[in-house]
């Protein structure tokens, strides 16, 4: 048996309160982000990346990801980057075409 | 850093095959979700006539749902936690905790649908307005059969069918629910909090 398939321990319940606490601060920044009137490349960039950060920690922390056996991610993280090439080529083409929809 | 021991399956590859599957449907939730939020992104510009979604957006409101949402995880994950240590009364305490916030956020976006179409924008106003209901009614149905799946682990713990060695349903309603979460996590940054370009 391959150490890494093996699930590990999962965290204790304080390292999950304090996960919640740094997502609610997360929220917070992201509203005050939007209304801070920054140019919009600064605003998308910063609304992604945070939104980014409070993504992995859900799913690293709240879901166990981090913690679960390796494979678990292959199915997950397989469909989320084939979902963000599908659509972001999509994407891409309606913008290049005629200017967009 | 442990609450519970780590475990090893019977299986070819030592992992839970149930949990392998729920890891592989919510990887094509991704596409599903995908695919509606694209479209949101392509027409969310195009208004014909009446408000388009900028216009009657409250991020207030939406934000306070999110944090809802957000708190919603932590009640689940500690819901796990507890039943994993076989404290059944816990377990049901934050189980009802995760389904009334649940039920808070359905209340939430029920009441600002109902806001939105009083001011015009409705899902046959605008191809915005369509991309916007449908996108958001999905995730929205999501977190009601998360609701009736919480209850119905409620139910079970509450006739004392719910034993820690069966604690491995509660994670995988709970691998649902976190990706309702992180769903929303996604939307309330792309949908709500992005600036929208100027109606075409």
């Amino acid at each position: 048996m391959d150490a890494h398939q093996v699930d590990q321990a999962h965290p204790k319940e304080k390292l999950y309160v304090k996960v919640a606490l740094w997502l609610a601060l997360v929220t917070g920044i992201e509203i005050f982000i939007s209304y801070a009137g920054l140019p919009d490349w600064i605003t998308i960039l910063s609304l992604v990346a945070l939104s980014l950060i409070k993504f992995l920690a859900v799913v690293g922390y709240f879901m166990h990801l981090k913690f679960d056996a390796r494979l678990l991610r292959k199915p997950f993280v397989g469909g989320l980057l084939l979902a963000i090439t599908i659509y972001a080529i999509v994407l891409l083409a309606f913008t290049l075409h005629d200017g967009g929809v | 850093m442990a609450t519970h021991a780590a475990e090893i399956h019977d299986t070819s590859t030592g992992i839970d095959n149930t949990k392998l599957a729920m890891w592989t449907f919510l990887g094509s939730e991704c596409l599903l979700f995908g695919a509606l939020i694209s479209v949101y992104l392509l027409y969310r510009g195009t208004v014909q006539a009446g408000p388009g979604p900028g216009d009657v957006f409250d991020i207030p409101f939406t934000s306070v749902s999110s944090f809802v949402l957000l708190m919603s995880s932590l009640t689940m994950v500690l819901a796990l936690a507890a039943i994993q240590r076989g404290d059944q009364h816990r377990t049901r305490i934050w189980l009802a905790a995760t389904a009334l916030l649940g039920m808070t956020f359905i209340s939430g976006q029920v009441y600002e649908f109902t806001v939105f179409v009083r001011e015009g924008f409705t899902v046959r106003s605008s191809s915005a307005g369509s991309a916007f209901f449908v996108l958001t009614s999905f995730h929205g149905a999501h977190v009601t059969l998360g609701i009736v799946m919480l209850l119905s682990l409620l139910g079970l713990s509450l006739q004392g069918k719910l034993p820690q060695e069966r604690a491995t349903a509660v994670e995988y309603v709970g691998l649902y629910w976190h990706f309702v979460d992180i769903v929303w996590v996604v939307l309330f940054t792309l949908v709500y909090l992005i600036p929208i370009p100027s109606p075409s």
